[in-house]
């Protein structure tokens, strides 16, 4: 459905309210199988944080940061479907996966099959939580590109 | 600062941000490519100054496009300050009268006070960003530290609170920093360094570049009033 001016309200009406409460934080993970019923783990996480980021490295991601920010747009896509689900947050993801995973030299190039899901990460106490929220069903990585 | 020239500044600026977006998409599918190739040519346009205001025109009508493709903004609040600073320039290009256009314009730089007010506002309502412990939950578990190293801050309560102080205070005061064009500049300084250590700590890059185009906006709004 066509509603541009939907989602272009909020942008010129906007309401600020950068990080008012810090809601439970979704990470992203990848499984691959060689049929359907195999790309059920084990579960790989999806660009986990370097150890380090060196400050000229973090200069320079001022001018060319699109990994980053993609990976923030999955962060949206993953909120998104659970929030307000849409067939839209979930192709994003399995299409950036997949891109991702073939842009790299690919030594799981026999697992045609490709599933993720997602973990929210969240507190309770001092205790951090980690809960399953949605797994998708696997697609063939072909099918992605 | 004159309405045209802060206009014209903020137009520069904030094509500049966008082509610095759009190159990173250039990486992207087909469909991306397309839409952020045709940005980076009107961007361009804007730019150079040539057949204005229709470059902008053609920005505005193209970022519904955009924001059909990702069904919403790609990068939050960055790309939304982004959208309003396009159609704040882009309408106030069109308006029949100087007050008209002084209006939105006026409307943007207000935005920018907001911006800053609103996010100090809710946050010391909020009784964990007064005892710190909100921030240690982004350095903790977020999905914005940019390393695991950084996560390490999370033990460190007593800098985060004062942190998340610092912050919440500069925040609620920013609209103090109207009184004078060196209070403005000061503060608009200050607000720039925030905006680099998001950049640096969140990889939020696309805030700073962002914002730093409205502040022309806020500039010649402060002198107007004062």
């Amino acid at each position: 459905m066509f509603k541009p001016l939907a989602l272009l309200a909020p942008a010129l009406i906007p309401s600020w309210n950068f990080f008012d409460v810090i809601a439970p934080s979704p990470r992203l993970e990848y499984a691959l199988g060689t049929s359907a019923a195999a790309a059920a783990g084990p579960w790989r996480a999806f660009r986990p944080l370097p150890p380090r980021v060196a400050p000229l490295e973090m200069l320079r991601r001022l001018v060319w940061n699109p990994r980053w920010n993609e990976t923030l747009f999955l962060v949206s896509c993953a909120e998104r479907l659970i929030n307000h689900p849409t067939a839209h947050s979930e192709d994003e993801i399995f299409r950036r996966l997949a891109a991702d995973l073939a842009r790299g030299p690919d030594p799981e190039a026999g697992k045609p099959w490709l599933s993720f899901r997602l973990v929210f990460l969240s507190r309770e106490g001092e205790a951090l939580v980690e809960t399953e929220l949605f797994r998708a069903a696997p697609r063939l990585r072909a099918d992605l590109r | 600062m004159s309405l045209e020239t802060a206009a014209r500044l903020s137009e520069i600026l904030l094509a500049l941000a966008l082509i610095q977006q759009s190159l990173e998409h250039l990486r992207g599918g087909r469909d991306e490519q397309i839409l952020f190739l045709t940005r980076i040519g009107l961007c361009g346009l804007v730019i150079a100054g040539l057949a204005s205001p229709w470059p902008l025109v053609a920005l505005a009508g193209l970022s519904l496009l955009i924001l059909q493709r990702f069904q919403g903004p790609y990068n939050g609040g960055s790309d939304r300050m982004g959208l309003l600073a396009l159609w704040c320039l882009t309408l106030s290009r069109l308006m029949p009268s100087l007050a008209l256009r002084e209006l939105v314009f006026g409307y943007l730089a207000a935005q920018l006070v907001l911006s800053y007010v609103i996010s100090g506002g809710v946050k010391i309502v909020n009784p964990d960003w007064r005892s710190g412990r909100a921030l240690r939950d982004v350095f903790q578990f977020s999905a914005y530290p940019v390393a695991e190293n950084l996560r390490r801050l999370a033990e460190r309560p007593r800098l985060l609170r004062a942190m998340s102080w610092a912050v919440m205070l500069f925040e609620l005061a920013f609209p103090l920093a109207m009184v004078s064009r060196v209070s403005l500049v000061v503060a608009l300084a200050v607000a720039a360094s925030f905006h680099l250590a998001n950049a640096c700590l969140f990889g939020l890059n696309r805030f700073f570049w962002t914002w730093l185009a409205v502040y022309p906006a806020i500039l010649w709004l402060q002198a107007r009033l004062v």
